[in-house]
């Protein structure tokens, strides 16, 4: 897995997530992401290449969460697909991470 | 707790309760100093003697002939409070006693006011409920039921009403039920205990695929048990009969809604007679292979699978028949499969007495059918009696003697039932993919129009989160270990069963889930248990784990 982070502004964005994100590779993606995150305040997520979530991927979401909040910042997501979002509903996580649509609206709700 | 036991007589008082002379003796058995002093002083004030035990065995040892009312804690420490109830009946039957709780469980006020306490308040209680409750238990006795100053002699009119009783019930309860209905083979055993309980039961056939079965037990003995009892099983008869025909053909009246129905047409007259039954109505769908049942405070109906020679305990949550502010009822579905067993029994199994005064209990019972499950339903209903009559050295009981055992057949369904799908993988995190290349191969097989994409996807997760779990918690992450998965599909449902040789692990002890972002783990369960219609989690004798998911393939039944 080769995450990628793309800084525009203020704002770190993370791409090139994998198709799977579960038990199997959750330990790498958490490793990765918490290189990228640095002490980045506001990042969003791309979540649109992600076809298939389960609860270790979820939690390793939240690890970066926990990250980002501990330097007073907002973690946003936008593109995740019907089954992504069924997993999120199931474990709460529409109530704790920014949830959008398309990445224009993502960037849209960190400018106000 | 010897250090926080405290006993005080209260100073006799000038008591309006007791009218003239020394004041009623109530004793108030807690385990917090706090809740003693607190219910103390306000029935003192009221007028009352208090004597206080900080433990059951001080209770025990406390209760003398001047006590006339004791007020208990369900959850005193290290004989129960349940069990210290049970003391206080054997040796003073006409004590009245109240329990006090912080449970809120139905199961806990059943059993109380089944070991005969007078009432059960729960916490946070009301000092004016608890002394309205003196009042009324000052004035009642026991052992007849009756406010005082009723007259007569008791042990006659006692001994005439139970004969009486016992040739009502002989006229109006059934002797026994059909030994084949349905595809289904059935057992049944009834022996009437001394004093005569309230215990009926039915089996009827709805349609051809469909048997309804009725088990219920009437709180009380003698005369208006029995006639109670009689009286609810025609209300169920015609209930079931009213809808049926009211219906269209297509769709069968829910059990919830015969419950209901019987339930709204009998309250009346149960509130008036402050009389509650429990019940157990249960819907066997042979070509479903599909049990849905309504249970209202019963004992847990035992369900026997053949293919792993296991149990599962059928819980219910709602409250008996009777208890008011209730109109609606929880049905819940359980699936079955060909060679299963249902056992359906009433208290007087389980609570058998031994010689030493312990319980036959749930959990031999449960171990009983476990080991004899195969056994034909008669054969099993005659082994249980053998077995307890065994285990209580007696074959007369002090409760009605009520089972019913339901054994599903249909051999050729039998063969469309083996393993079509089996995966072997090693129990590690990196084969997650095979799972789901496996779950979805499966489901594929019955095309987008019965499983579509978005059905896969979270069977897929779902198949995800126990071999995660597996992994994890059976071999600890350990490898070596390997885990077979196998999909049985039917036409409608599809079941999957998940075994490994790991450790057992106890899914249900595993704590609920966070969901405040503090916690990144804990909620691969929760997914599990809100995306398959039904989970089964088991081991069988060779020390193989199983679980055991199940998703129904045409929506609409399972909600």
């Amino acid at each position: 897995m080769t995450l990628t982070g793309k800084i525009q502004g203020s704002t770190l964005i993370v791409t090139a997530l994998p198709e799977f994100l579960d038990a199997g590779n959750a330990a790498a993606f958490r490793a990765e992401m918490s290189r990228l995150l640095g002490d980045h305040g506001q990042v969003i997520v791309d979540m649109s290449p992600v076809h298939f979530i389960d609860s270790a991927g979820c939690g390793a979401l939240i690890a970066a969460l926990r990250h980002i909040k501990a330097s007073g910042g907002t973690l946003t997501v936008f593109g995740a697909h019907k089954q992504v979002r069924r997993v999120f509903e199931l474990m709460r996580m529409h109530r704790i991470i920014n949830l959008f649509e398309t990445r224009q609206q993502a960037l849209d709700s960190l400018r106000l | 707790m010897p250090g926080d036991m405290t006993c005080r007589q209260s100073p006799l008082s000038d008591s309006p309760a007791a009218g003239q002379g020394e004041p009623l003796q109530i004793l108030v058995a807690h385990d917090s100093r706090v809740v003693r002093a607190y219910l103390q002083s306000h029935l003192e004030k009221a007028g009352y003697g208090v004597v206080q035990a900080g433990s059951p065995d001080e209770a025990l040892s406390l209760l003398t002939s001047s006590i006339r009312i004791v007020i208990l804690d369900l959850g005193l420490p290290e004989m129960n409070g349940m069990t210290c109830l049970r003391h206080i009946r054997e040796r003073h039957p006409d004590l009245p006693v109240i329990m006090i709780s912080t449970s809120l469980e139905t199961a806990h006020a059943v059993q109380a006011m089944k070991y005969g306490a007078f009432d059960y308040v729960t916490k946070p209680f009301d000092p004016e409920k608890i002394l309205a409750l003196i009042r009324e238990a000052s004035r009642t006795d026991l052992v007849t039921g009756k406010q005082q100053q009723a007259g007569g002699t008791p042990e006659t009119v006692y001994e005439n009403e139970t004969v009486m009783a016992s040739r009502i019930r002989r006229a109006l309860l059934p002797g026994g039920v059909p030994r084949e209905l349905n595809g289904l083979k059935a057992g049944c055993l009834n022996i009437p205990s001394v004093l005569i309980d309230g215990d009926f039961y039915d089996l009827l056939a709805v349609n051809e695929t469909c048997t309804d079965l009725i088990m219920g037990d009437v709180m009380g003995k003698g005369i208006p048990a029995v006639v109670l009892g009689a009286s609810a099983r025609q209300h169920f008869a015609r209930a079931l009969y009213h809808h049926t025909r009211s219906s269209d053909h297509s769709s069968l009246p829910r059990p919830e809604q015969i419950v209901a129905s019987v339930h709204r047409d009998m309250i009346g007259s149960l509130t008036e007679l402050e009389m509650f039954f429990t019940l157990c109505y249960a819907r066997i769908d042979t070509e479903k292979n599909l049990l849905s049942y309504v249970d209202c405070g019963h004992m847990r109906t035992i369900h026997f699978h053949h293919d792993t020679s296991t149990c599962t305990l059928l819980q219910g949550v709602n409250m008996p028949l009777g208890f008011p502010g209730q109109d609606h009822f929880n049905e819940v579905l359980v699936p079955f499969a060909p060679g299963d067993l249902f056992f359906f029994y009433s208290d007087g199994l389980t609570e058998a007495r031994g010689p030493k005064g312990q319980f036959f209990g749930e959990e031999r019972l449960e171990r009983f059918i476990r080991n004899n499950g195969h056994l034909e339903p008669q054969g099993l209903c005659d082994a249980a009696l053998r077995e307890v009559a065994e285990f209580s050295r007696s074959e007369s009981f002090s409760d009605d003697f009520t089972c019913l055992a339901i054994r599903i057949v249909s051999p050729e369904t039998m063969e469309e039932q083996a393993p079509q799908w089996v995966l072997d993988i090693p129990a590690d995190l990196n084969h997650l993919d095979r799972v789901r290349d496996f779950t979805r191969e499966v489901c594929m097989g019955f095309g987008p129009e019965v499983v579509d994409e978005e059905r896969i996807k979270m069977i897929q997760i779902v198949a995800t989160e126990i071999v995660s779990n597996i992994v994890t918690h059976a071999y600890r992450g350990m490898s070596g270990g390997n885990i077979l998965i196998e999909a049985r599909p039917t036409r409608e449902e599809l079941i999957w069963y998940f075994y490994d040789r790991g450790i057992e692990y106890d899914f249900s002890s595993a704590p609920p889930p966070v969901f405040d972002g503090s916690s990144e783990t804990g909620f691969g369960l929760h997914i599990i248990a809100h995306t398959a219609d039904y989970v089964r989690y088991s081991r069988d004798s060779t020390g193989r784990n199983c679980a055991c998911v199940t998703f129904f393939l045409h929506r609409g039944s399972p909600e």
